[in-house]
């Protein structure tokens, strides 16, 4: 490994690795206060057990800070990028660098959210390309998995090692192939039975295939906006079915866990990456809708390729 | 593994052969806009789009200040691309003009804050 330099890319995303509280405080503050004493805007978006850590150690100097916590933030990998990141970002004064600590992945995810998690570290990458801002995202090496610290050497173009504050390139970094490793078959949809509603739909059944899954999610225990949320979620994947996905597609809704799974296939392709995750553009007039799956989702997960394309929201009951 | 499973699909759930949607849009008596009835999904897009251009086009007849209503209370449903479309028509009205919900379901506010969240010249009434 050599030492980084950034000559040409103005995007710094460096994963800093953390084997408990003291290095933990020593990467992130260092970086909240060099931002600080630069006079530019930083964000971070961390678990709130390490929001509070930082805060204490900030003391005052936090003020000028944002603080979001990323469990409530960023339950949904997906909404990271758009609903945190770049909403953080995109509302800075241009010609300043914007400072973001970004801690995504921590023990408690779950492996139904962590290919999700890899997948959006690898896209940041893509997301932010040219723009004069540093991400810094802390992984906790005593308590991560290997798989996990080994793909965040694959997701992040530089590696500080735990301990150190030597910024180092990655040799593993490849973005590219943690999205293609990660876009994983999704466990099939449970089948027939009272707890599940399936439908094949079109055009002329849009309607009727809407009302009935928020019937059913009704049934679930969905009220109130979570119910509105799943006709909207329903309204948007099967409307971009039938638009861009072939014109027809099956729509299966049911419980798991404390969740109502809300899963969209068709035979279309998804062949953006970052579909869905772009904040709106102020002109542009379509692509919203898979950007509001994610904002209103708890989990979004796609697995895409030449067989067609499968879309999994999870929403809390 | 995306190919379709339609074994796994319940045979009683197949879609009941239920009445198209509909919207139906009237004009508004006293005051300018539209009152519609009905939901707004693709099958309808066409129809929400034209009478959200007529307003456009009757506020250019006018020209000068003027406020819109559109009394949304029989609307069961609007999805992102018939919020895409009222967003647009406030572009288009352009600054003298305002638009006013009367009474739209609950998650058209919702998704014009998620989605166009620096959109002026729109207002929700809920009385």
């Amino acid at each position: 490994m050599t030492t980084a330099t950034h000559p040409a890319e103005p995007f710094v995303h460096p994963a800093l690795f953390y084997a408990d509280t003291d290095q933990y405080l020593a990467g992130t503050v260092s970086f909240i206060r060099a931002g600080l004493a630069a006079g530019e805007p930083v964000a971070v978006a961390v678990p709130n057990e390490n929001l509070a850590l930082i805060q204490d150690a900030l003391g005052a100097d936090g003020d000028a800070v944002r603080f979001l916590d990323m469990r409530e933030a960023g339950r949904n990998p997906g909404r990271i990028i758009p609903g945190v990141l770049r909403a953080f970002a995109d509302a800075q004064p241009a010609g300043r660098r914007v400072h973001i600590i970004g801690e995504p992945i921590w023990a408690g995810r779950s492996p139904d959210e962590y290919p999700a998690c890899a997948q959006h570290e690898a896209l940041i990458n893509a997301a932010f390309q040219g723009r004069e801002v540093s991400i810094l995202c802390p992984y906790d090496t005593s308590r991560l998995d290997e798989r996990v610290l080994a793909d965040a050497h694959a997701t992040h173009p530089v590696v500080i090692p735990a301990g150190s504050t030597d910024e180092l390139v990655s040799p593993a970094y490849d973005p590219d192939g943690v999205v293609a490793r990660y876009n994983l078959p999704l466990p099939p949809a449970p089948g027939a039975g009272p707890e599940v509603f399936g439908a094949a739909f079109a055009e002329d059944s849009l309607s009727a295939v809407r009302h009935l899954a928020t019937e059913h999610g009704a049934r679930l225990g969905l009220a109130g906006t979570a119910l509105e949320n799943l006709a909207l979620i329903t309204a948007e994947l099967t409307t971009n079915s039938v638009v861009h996905g072939g014109g027809t597609g099956t729509l299966t809704v049911w419980p798991q866990d404390g969740y109502v799974l809300c899963e969209v296939r068709d035979k279309g392709r998804l062949a953006d990456p970052l579909a869905g995750r772009r904040p709106p553009a102020r002109d542009q007039r379509g692509g919203r809708g898979l950007l509001l799956v994610n904002l209103l989702s708890d989990l979004v997960r796609v697995h895409t390729g030449p067989e067609g394309t499968t879309i999994r929201s999870y929403l809390g009951r | 593994m995306s190919a379709p499973e339609p074994a796994r699909l319940l045979p009683t759930a197949a879609v009941p052969q239920q009445a198209a949607p509909r919207l139906d849009v009237y004009p508004l008596t006293g005051r300018s806009g539209f009152r519609a009835v009905g939901e707004v999904s693709l099958p309808t897009r066409d129809i929400w789009e034209r009478a959200l251009e007529r307003v456009v086009r009757e506020a250019g007849d006018v020209g000068g200040e003027d406020v819109y209503y559109l009394e949304l209370s029989a609307v069961t449903f609007v999805d992102v691309a018939g919020a895409g479309a009222l967003a647009d028509t406030t572009k288009n009205l352009g600054g003298g003009c305002r638009l006013v919900l009367d009474r739209p379901p609950d998650s058209l506010p919702r998704i014009l804050g998620l989605l166009w969240p620096s959109l002026s010249g729109i207002e929700v009434s809920t009385s």
